[in-house]
């Protein structure tokens, strides 16, 4: 059996005066049959100790035949005619790209030698593999395999500059559908959670579901075909689903139907609600106030009321005191300052700020919790992210996809935020947080207003790889992304991509045959560049293991929307099969539906051991309503309005 | 302007204008439809050579020239040319005659095989190259003689398309039937008269009846003229081939099927090479083939 290093050569570098051999490129011919293709990678062996390493970037194919005309002169201008009783002599004549050369210096011309395929220890050294995969412990994170002519060589990233410090963050383009951006993904933090040495660190992915069910379903098993498994075996990766995976999602605006469509009755259990306050969007607000409204004069008091007033005890000065914790109380605040400046006939002032001024502050915030509900309650109550608790190689994944892109943008914010607040003071529970963000050029455009949410993204890309926070975006256009944010991320990944893209001036480095294979790029195969390939190269990545999207959908269909008193049944007995539907109801009966949702999400949140018992604790006694009797006719007649004194 | 080249010199003028021929192909020459090109021979093969010389320097007056020459045989598989058979030789060819024996002794010091090629009693610095490039034709001659030799003792059944002719492999008692010989030029007319005029003026496709050349008196070819493309508003002699083929009875039997074969190998044209009229395109890959190997002797 021949062995592929004994194997023949397949080509022989060529120079001419007009086509030279450089430090850079060369060329070569093969047999007009030959594995050999865009993306190819070969050695060059010289005689003297010198290798080269290349991947094929460009390829050319002609005949002896000096003119078209001669063609036609053959055939007597009949095409239908025999080209003839001899073939004519063909060339096929490839560039390709250097990767790297050893020595590596002094930097010399490509030999003139022959040309091998690369079998696997070549693609490991002309990759620079061997730097990082041979290392102690190794940093080599597999993300696909490279193939061609029956070899499957593992191609892996280096850990150092995917998950920092040395270089982070990590880059996918491609068209809808056809790309796998997000499998390609899936399958990237399958290998990072189980490659990533521990001693270099704990690592935790969170996921932003941005649009249908493509992230719904990361701890349910995929079944793989035998092409698939073998690509996992040759990467040494298992293909095991995240089973360590959380899900958040919001309420829909009735305030108990999660807005998610991970509802199947067996899945909606493990889907804690993201639900914020009066703080928790306080902090951000300038995500969800629009500049032109909010002006110097209100930032003030904004910032006045998240320093003094948010959860503080606050004494007005008409000997009240307050504790504002929701928008509930946020309004009893204002209501209170209002009438307040009524009585005392003070003018327009209240500590500085102008009345017209709070009451603009009031009308903007207030709405918040109606634009965003589901999301923003106005009782505060609170079920966040496990801030401060996230485990190693766990997955957290925030279902933003049916909600609009104010609550986008909100959630993204201050999840991101609180990241790099944490990350920043070493107290996540993690050392590297991947962020996973699909639709980049929505977030991030290249043009367009320059918004809260894109200076976020502004700020990972340049500083997180410091922090631990790194950036794994995807997005269908990177030309419209805005510049920095693809420009910092140190792997750039691309899928099948569109031809008015790949126009585009960004891609003009690729050669034109490069460009068109990544144009007509199978589904599964990628083209990678990562600091240590001097070159992209293609790989193929196996299926993630897990259900996609619409996989999902099919095995667990979600759960169509229910009465509220049902979807609190149906919450509490997913977390606890023994809940009896008719004693939530019994226990339900005549609260009110803030009481009722408080309670809920605290048992959601500790999910005790007994369901009912700690959602009865929490809903606490029931209020019997008391008749009072009718004030005395002599007493004061109250005022109709504390708006109006004098309406009528 | 015509229908020839324009040209500022006379050209030189030809060694050996005229020999004898006899028809074999009924009493006289005529013009012969081959009718449609067919497929030729799955089994066939090409024999060409090349040659180059220089002169290398001077003993005295007397040049000394370096002669290379090289033979290749490509057969046809499926329709790809592959070498089978290929031979090459460099050499030194002096007029001995003229130079002092401790030059010649010194020449022979030289790893080259050393070849005569006096002729006449006085140097002549420009003949004596002239005749030094005739014996490098001999070699090169002599060289695809001996290749043809070996490849049809190898492959007998297989049949061998040479440039040139092949008068030299036939003999009284030598015949070689799948040998064909595929003559370009025209210098040594072998008919005259009408009979001429009917070769010269063949329309494309069609062939002149058989008529046997004589080699020396021992010997002869039987031979033909075949019109590869229409010559009109070209040169007389535009898209003229004369073929050679063994002198026996198979040969006028089946010069027809010859022709048609060698009519489908019009295509793929040998352009750009300017005999691409009269020149195969397998024959002038032999000549490309050999070419890629003949090193520094561009």
């Amino acid at each position: 059996m021949i062995r592929l290093s004994d194997a023949p050569p397949i080509g022989r570098v060529v120079a001419t005066e007009a086509l030279p051999a450089s430090p850079h490129q060369f060329h070569f011919w093969t047999a007009t049959e030959t594995p050999v293709g865009i993306g190819t990678i070969v050695r060059v062996d010289a005689a003297r100790g010198r290798t080269a390493y290349a991947v094929v970037v460009d390829g050319r194919a002609y005949s002896d035949l000096a003119a078209p005309l001669h063609d036609v002169v053959a055939a007597e201008g009949n095409p239908a005619a025999s080209s003839g009783v001899t073939r004519r002599t063909e060339v096929r004549l490839w560039t390709a790209a250097v990767l790297r050369q050893i020595p590596e210096e002094p930097v010399q011309p490509v030999p003139l030698a022959d040309v091998h395929l690369a079998i696997e220890p070549d693609v490991e050294i002309a990759l620079r593999m061997d730097s990082y995969a041979r290392a102690d412990p190794p940093t080599a994170i597999p993300i696909g395999v490279y193939r061609t002519g029956g070899l499957h060589a593992p191609v892996s990233l280096d850990a150092h500059f995917l998950l920092g410090p040395e270089s982070a963050h990590l880059n996918i383009s491609g068209v809808s559908g056809l790309a796998t951006k997000t499998s390609a993904v899936l399958f990237f933090l399958r290998s990072i959670f189980q490659k990533f040495p521990r001693e270099k660190g704990s690592v935790a992915a969170l996921c932003f579901n941005v649009k249908g069910p493509d992230l719904c379903f990361l701890d349910q098993p995929a079944e793989l075909n035998e092409t698939d498994r073998e690509t996992y075996r040759a990467l040494g990766v298992e293909p095991e689903a995240f089973f360590n995976a959380a899900y958040y999602a919001p309420f829909k605006p009735d305030g108990v139907n999660l807005n998610t469509l991970r509802s199947h009755a067996d899945l909606v259990g493990s889907v804690q609600p993201l639900v914020w306050g009066l703080r928790e969007v306080l902090d951000y607000h300038e995500v969800l106030l629009n500049r032109d409204d909010i002006d110097a004069k209100a930032d003030a008091f904004l910032d006045f009321l998240a320093d003094r007033v948010v959860e503080k005890e606050f004494r007005d000065e008409w000997g009240s005191t307050h504790r504002v914790r929701s928008f509930a109380e946020l309004e009893r605040l204002f209501r209170a300052i209002f009438d307040g400046l009524e009585s005392a006939g003070r003018g327009d002032i209240w500590r500085t700020h102008h009345i017209a001024t709070i009451r603009k502050v009031r009308n903007r915030l207030l709405n918040i919790s109606t634009r965003c509900k589901g999301l923003v309650t106005d009782d505060g109550s609170v079920s966040d992210l496990p801030f401060g608790a996230f485990e190693d190689r766990s997955v957290h994944v925030i279902d933003v996809a049916g909600m609009d892109q104010l609550g986008q943008d909100l959630v993204f914010t201050r999840v991101v935020s609180k990241l790099r607040e944490h990350l920043e003071r070493r107290d996540l529970g993690v050392d590297h947080v991947v962020v996973f963000v699909d639709e980049l050029n929505k977030y991030a455009p290249g043009d367009g207003p320059d918004t809260y949410v894109r200076k976020m993204l502004l700020d990972i890309s340049e500083r997180g790889r410091y922090l631990g926070l790194v950036l794994f975006a995807a997005q269908q256009f990177r030309s419209q992304v805005h510049r920095r944010v693809v420009g910092n991320a140190g792997t750039t990944v691309f899928g099948r991509m569109d031809m008015d893209e790949l126009a585009t001036p960004g891609y003009q480095v690729l050669s034109p045959a490069t460009r068109m294979k990544l144009a007509t790029l199978p589904k599964g195969e990628l083209m990678v560049r990562h600091p240590h390939f001097t070159q992209p190269v293609f790989v193929r990545f196996p299926h993630p293991p897990v259900l996609t999207g619409p996989e999902g959908l099919d095995r667990f269909p979600p759960a169509a929307d229910v009465s509220f008193e049902d979807a609190v049944v149906r919450q509490l007995v997913a977390l606890d099969r023994r809940v009896a539907a008719a004693t939530i109801k019994n226990l339900i009966v005549g609260r009110q539906e803030n009481d009722i949702r408080r309670a809920l999400l605290a048992t959601k949140r500790v999910r005790p051991d007994d369901a009912t018992a700690y959602f009865a604790a929490s809903l606490g006694p029931a209020v019997r309503s008391q008749r009072v009797d009718e004030p005395a006719a002599t007493a004061t007649p109250q005022l109709r309005s504390l708006e109006d004194p004098y309406a009528p | 302007m015509g229908v020839g080249k324009v040209r500022a010199h006379a050209a030189p003028l030809l060694q050996s204008p005229f020999a004898a021929a006899e028809p074999v192909e009924g009493d006289h020459i005529r013009a012969i439809e081959v009718g449609e090109p067919t497929d030729p021979p799955s089994r066939v093969a090409f024999l060409d050579g090349i040659q180059r010389y220089a002169v290398e320097g001077y003993l005295g007056i007397v040049p000394v020239v370096r002669g290379y020459v090289a033979a290749a045989v490509v057969r046809r598989e499926q329709s790809v040319l592959r070498a089978v058979l290929q031979r090459v030789e460099e050499f030194l060819t002096v007029p001995l005659e003229h130079i002092a024996e401790q030059d010649r002794s010194m020449l022979e010091q030289v790893p080259l095989p050393l070849y005569d090629c006096s002729e006449g009693d006085r140097p002549h610095p420009i003949l004596d190259v002239q005749l030094a490039a005739l014996a490098v034709e001999r070699r090169r001659e002599e060289l695809e003689r001996r290749l043809a030799v070996q490849y049809l003792e190898t492959a007998p059944e297989e049949w061998l398309v040479a440039d040139g002719s092949v008068a030299d492999l036939m003999g009284p008692a030598v015949t070689r039937p799948r040998l064909v010989g595929l003559v370009k030029s025209h210098d040594t007319q072998f008919l005259e008269g009408r009979e001429l005029e009917v070769a010269l003026t063949l329309p494309s496709g069609h062939r002149s009846s058989v008529f046997a050349r004589h080699v020396g008196k021992q010997r002869a070819v039987y031979t033909w003229y075949l019109r590869l493309w229409p010559w009109e508003e070209h040169d007389l002699l535009y898209g003229l081939v004369r073929v050679e083929r063994a002198p026996v009875e198979q040969t006028v039997a089946e010069a027809s099927a010859v022709s048609r074969w060698i009519l489908a190998e019009r295509a793929p044209l040998s352009a750009p090479d300017e005999r691409w009229d009269r020149l195969i395109y397998p024959i002038r890959q032999v000549e490309a083939y050999l070419r890629s190997h003949i090193g520094g002797w561009w």
